[in-house]
């Protein structure tokens, strides 16, 4: 048997439905019906994700101004080319997906779990190319300063991206959380970068990377206690 | 007269044939005049979820009807119950009605509608796995159904030859054949790659047509296994 005979049996087999009560499809026109009025589309998607990306630059870049750009101006030219264009690519493509998430039937072209470990991965390579120090001074005190001070600072970009996306529908509200979580956190490793002047390797790339999956993991936790809420209810 | 409405699609010709169209539920009268209007004069599903967007009653009837079918027969599927089906129904119109705004006037409807589908039905057995009395109801709807007849038990023929194939396999098989999305829709549906939707039909096939020929031709090709 081949797959067209397949098809043809699948095909007569689904001719035969059952049936649908007129009158409940009848109440359910009624009941939108009643409250039924015009309401404006969302906008492109190119749109929210480049809203979602100046969310994301305009909060690490103010919160940098305030701390002073130690970092940044330390860094080569190239390095800042290579860090940032990182940073950049990296913010986009989770205000993409983020946007996805949030709109129903929305085209994916990977899983958060692949971007989030891509994204990780990607950080560290650019990170160990650039910075070759390898001492380790106050290695656990500089870097849990570092991954609160982005973890801070990936709430109120996690809240502007929230406040951008609110009328959206999560339909899996703990990948949206997760990917939300990980653009928050990107914000956090922006500024990080911006400010901390700490260029040894391992603070670096342990403590610096750690904001974004540490923030998603949190984002993740969010979505998934309001999934809760909403089962509840 | 049947209200033309959406797409069907074959897998394995699914590259090559054009688009043919389905026909929705032939029992539905309600509104016909004004649904048949609509499709005749030339609108398809996408213009008709942006006259909805714009305030066309209409527009929402038709719509209703026309993919109201395919939603219930969506749920019918996995729910016990007539009457639990007839309740998420309700619930995903509902749905669709607070948060139509995110449908854009470019993207197809349909995977956009059964994603949100899906959503209810996994919030519903959410909820249901979450009640303290769930054993003890599923016991009474497994009794119930026992209790039933053979055709309000089962009378669909598609669920019957699925019945083999994994959760996930149905709902593929499911949404192409039933609803008559493209593999693209589906994936866009489930919120998956059109690889892995793939994949899923291919291991579908595979079951359905390994469990055709070990039941010989004749009854394969009548559609009705066991």
């Amino acid at each position: 048997m081949r797959d067209e005979e397949v098809d043809k049996v699948l095909q007569k087999a689904s001719g035969v439905a059952p049936q649908v009560e007129p009158a409940l499809l009848k109440r359910i026109a009624d009941s939108i019906n009643s409250s039924l009025r015009p309401v404006r589309p969302l906008p492109p998607t190119s749109v929210l994700t480049g809203g979602l990306a100046l969310i994301c630059a305009a909060v690490a870049v103010a919160a940098a101004a305030r701390a002073g750009f130690y970092g940044i101006e330390n860094l080569s030219l190239w390095e800042r080319v290579l860090i940032f264009s990182t940073l950049g690519i990296l913010v986009w493509m989770a205000g993409k997906e983020f946007v996805s998430q949030l709109i129903p039937g929305s085209r994916r072209h990977f899983s958060v779990g692949a971007f989030l470990t891509i994204g990780s991965a990607a950080l560290l390579g650019v990170f160990a190319l650039v910075f070759r120090d390898y001492r380790t001074d106050h290695f656990i005190s500089a870097g849990i300063a570092c991954l609160l001070t982005g973890l801070l600072l990936a709430i109120p970009a996690a809240f502007l991206s929230w406040l951008l996306l609110r009328r959206g529908f999560a339909v899996n509200s703990v990948a949206a959380g997760l990917v939300g979580g990980a653009l928050a956190g990107l914000s956090g490793v922006t500024m990080l970068e911006l400010h901390c002047a700490n260029f040894q390797a391992l603070h670096v790339l342990v403590w610096h990377t750690a904001v974004v999956p540490v923030s998603a993991t949190a984002g993740a936790l969010v979505g998934w206690v309001l999934r809760g809420l909403s089962a509840h209810t | 007269m049947g209200i033309r409405c959406g797409p069907v699609k074959s897998y394995g010709a699914a590259h090559r044939q054009p688009k043919k169209l389905a026909n929705c539920n032939e029992n539905v009268t309600f509104s016909r005049h004004a649904a048949n209007t609509l499709m005749d004069s030339g609108s398809n599903l996408n213009t008709l979820m942006a006259r909805y967007q714009a305030g066309d009653f209409a527009a929402v009837t038709a719509l209703v009807e026309c993919i109201g079918p395919q939603l219930h027969r969506f749920f019918m599927a996995q729910s016990a119950s007539r009457s639990d089906a007839d309740d998420l129904l309700q619930e995903t119109w509902l749905r669709i009605h607070r948060v139509r705004h995110t449908y854009r006037p470019a993207e197809p409807v349909l995977p956009w509608i059964y994603a949100i589908a899906r959503r209810v039905r996994i919030d519903h057995y959410r909820r249901a796995s979450r009640t303290t009395a769930r054993e003890h109801r599923l016991e009474e709807e497994s009794d119930a159904a026992a209790t039933l007849p053979r055709e309000e038990a089962r009378t669909d023929d598609l669920e019957t030859l699925l019945a083999p194939l994994s959760e996930s396999q149905r709902e593929v098989i499911r949404m192409m054949k039933v609803a008559g999305m493209s593999l693209e829709e589906v994936a866009r549906a489930t919120s998956s790659s059109v690889g892995s939707v793939k994949q899923k039909v291919h291991r579908a096939y595979r079951h359905l047509r390994d469990r055709m020929n070990a039941m010989g031709p004749k009854k394969g090709s009548s559609g009705g296994l066991p």
